[in-house]
């Protein structure tokens, strides 16, 4: 019983629940390491290293690109440093070597103001969402916006619709402690959309709701990719990947990032 | 939203937020414990700063009135002499006295009255009549073109023997001496108050901006800058500083116009003395006024400061 999307750029999307499980076994016999592009991409890593204090390093020589409307997910096993490289993109961490451009830009180079031009290109889905607890719904989604010093009356009917699209549109006036984990994981996901990035990172978007919610999620992720938005997604969540066929799959394993290249 | 904003709080801020500066949507969560401890101590330490700015110019005022008052005015002093006669000394000083420019009058006290002066301590018995009691002579003085008094001085000794002069200058500054005094230490006061209430500011700015560490971190994930979040921050301990300000001030303000009151109206009705009392006025409205501005000035700059500060160390 697979249900089939039409997907951006061709892709094909299949939600079959029966297929949920897939072992990385399959994945691993395609790993190999990346042989990067320059060209129009959003996200390019060169032998970028991190490490934390004076132990080993966490990331050692990951080189990959991101390029736009692509959609990619990251794997690995807990603790293989899938946050770790999405803060590296976000610049919450800066590396410890190699290069970082971000949209063109080369981050060892940028000031602040550059810092937060990029910030706004890009969405952000924290893990534990991350929203602002004496806001309500309405006001944590319009936060990017509004950041941006737009005006209310500029963007409240888009924010209005965004809302009843991931189908938050009873729940416009809730605070989140009220909200459950699924409804703010699609808050936060709302408030990645509104200002229509060209890049979302997803840090594991489906790891506290039950597969049928992750499956709607995912569904949005989608229809943002289809609207030219590159994405993402950080999981562990081999079921969640092979519902999109043709998605790029970005595996850390031993401190290393392998890129699985796909027939599309 | 806004009305539910509005009424949560108050009227206050609903006014505060028609301020251009103050009228942003609150990102900054309101903490009401600690918001309302941070206004109690700002209203206090304005309370007893406008207070002391009040004391102080009120001081001040009436040091000067009353110096204006003791130089327009000198005293002739005219003590018995042995084979002298006192009413013809007293003729002889008076005429000196009316013939030298710059002093518009000259009133002979007579004995009675200077013996009334005495009482205090030698009582009212008849026998002060047989007393050698000094004769005192008062002068008005034209403030606008004073006379020498030195010269004044030398030349009634000279023509009466036993006169003296006095031109309260001792005591003029003692007084000056006094109320200098008073003042450097009312500024001295004021300035720790002022910088009491900025370090106050700054420490409830830092720790809230650690503990609203991780707004912040989102704020700048979603695009935020640093002086979008600076202005987030300010706003709120802004407000937060101008309302304990004017609750602060507020009550010294009504507290000062009480004692004004209180003195005007002693028993309900007009002091007769009043014009030689400290009164409040309406300069002591406006020391009063410019204290809880800054007060308000203060707070806005500490935590601006403070919160560029902070959120360099946080990014």
């Amino acid at each position: 019983m697979a249900n089939q999307l039409s997907c951006c750029n061709g892709i094909e999307i299949s939600f079959d629940p029966h297929h949920a499980l897939t072992t990385l076994k399959k994945v691993e016999g395609s790993l190999q390491a990346f042989p990067y592009r320059s060209v129009g991409e959003l996200v390019r890593f060169e032998n970028v290293g991190l490490r934390y204090g004076v132990g080993a390093e966490t990331l050692t020589d990951v080189s990959f690109s991101i390029e736009p409307q692509s959609f990619q997910f990251l794997t690995g096993a807990s603790g293989t440093g899938k946050t770790t490289l999405l803060r590296l993109i976000m610049q919450a961490l800066k590396p410890t070597r190699g290069t970082v451009v971000l949209f063109g830009q080369d981050t060892s180079l940028l000031e602040k103001d550059g810092l937060t031009a990029l910030r706004r290109r890009m969405g952000i889905v924290f893990q534990d969402f991350r929203l602002l607890d004496h806001l309500t719904t309405y006001e944590n989604v319009a936060l990017p916006l509004k950041v941006q010093g737009r005006d209310e009356v500029t963007y409240r009917a888009e924010v209005t619709e965004l809302l009843n699209w991931v189908g938050l549109g009873e729940l416009i006036h809730a605070k989140p402690p009220i909200l459950s984990g699924g409804e703010k994981q699609r808050a936060s996901i709302a408030r990645a959309l509104v200002a229509q990035p060209e890049l979302l990172l997803a840090d594991e978007p489906t790891g506290n709701v039950d597969p049928s919610l992750a499956r709607r999620l995912l569904r949005l992720f989608v229809e943002m990719n289809r609207s030219g938005t590159a994405i993402l997604i950080a999981t562990h969540d081999l079921g969640l990947m092979d519902q999109i066929d043709g998605a790029r799959r970005l595996v850390l394993s031993d401190r290393r990032l392998y890129v699985e290249t796909t027939d599309v | 939203m806004s009305e539910k904003r509005s009424l949560r709080y108050g009227i206050f801020g609903a006014i505060m937020r028609s301020i251009p500066l103050f009228g942003r949507d609150p990102l900054v969560a309101a903490d009401q414990v600690t918001d309302r401890a941070l206004v109690a101590v700002i209203a206090i330490l304005t309370f007893l700063a406008a207070l002391t700015a009040s004391a102080a110019q009120l001081t001040a005022v009436t040091a000067m009135r009353w110096q204006v008052m003791m130089a327009s005015e000198v005293t002739v002093q005219l003590k018995p002499q042995a084979g002298r006669s006192m009413d013809a000394d007293i003729v002889r000083a008076s005429d000196i006295l009316r013939g030298t420019g710059g002093i518009t009058s000259v009133k002979v006290l007579r004995r009675e009255e200077s013996a009334k002066l005495l009482e205090p301590w030698l009582g009212s018995a008849s026998s002060i009549e047989n007393l050698p009691i000094p004769r005192l002579i008062t002068v008005q003085i034209d403030t606008h073109k004073p006379p020498d008094l030195t010269s004044v001085g030398k030349m009634l000794s000279n023509a009466v023997p036993g006169a003296s002069l006095d031109d309260h200058r001792t005591w003029t500054k003692r007084l000056g001496h006094l109320s200098d005094l008073f003042l450097t230490t009312s500024f001295g006061a004021l300035l720790l108050v002022v910088m009491t209430t900025g370090l106050t500011i700054v420490f409830a700015t830092r720790g809230a901006m650690a503990g609203n560490r991780e707004i912040i971190e989102v704020l700048h994930f979603i695009g935020a800058d640093d002086r979008y979040i600076a202005g987030q921050f300010q706003s709120h301990f802004a407000v937060l500083g101008v309302r304990g300000g004017l609750l602060g001030g507020g009550a010294a303000l009504l507290l000062v116009l009480a004692l004004k009151l209180s003195i005007m109206f002693p028993d309900g009705l007009p002091f007769s003395g009043i014009s030689e009392m400290p009164i409040p006025d309406w300069q002591t409205v406006f020391v009063t006024f410019g204290v809880i501005m800054l007060v308000g000035i203060v707070a806005g700059l500490a935590s601006r400061i403070t919160v560029y500060r902070t959120i360099g160390m946080l990014a």
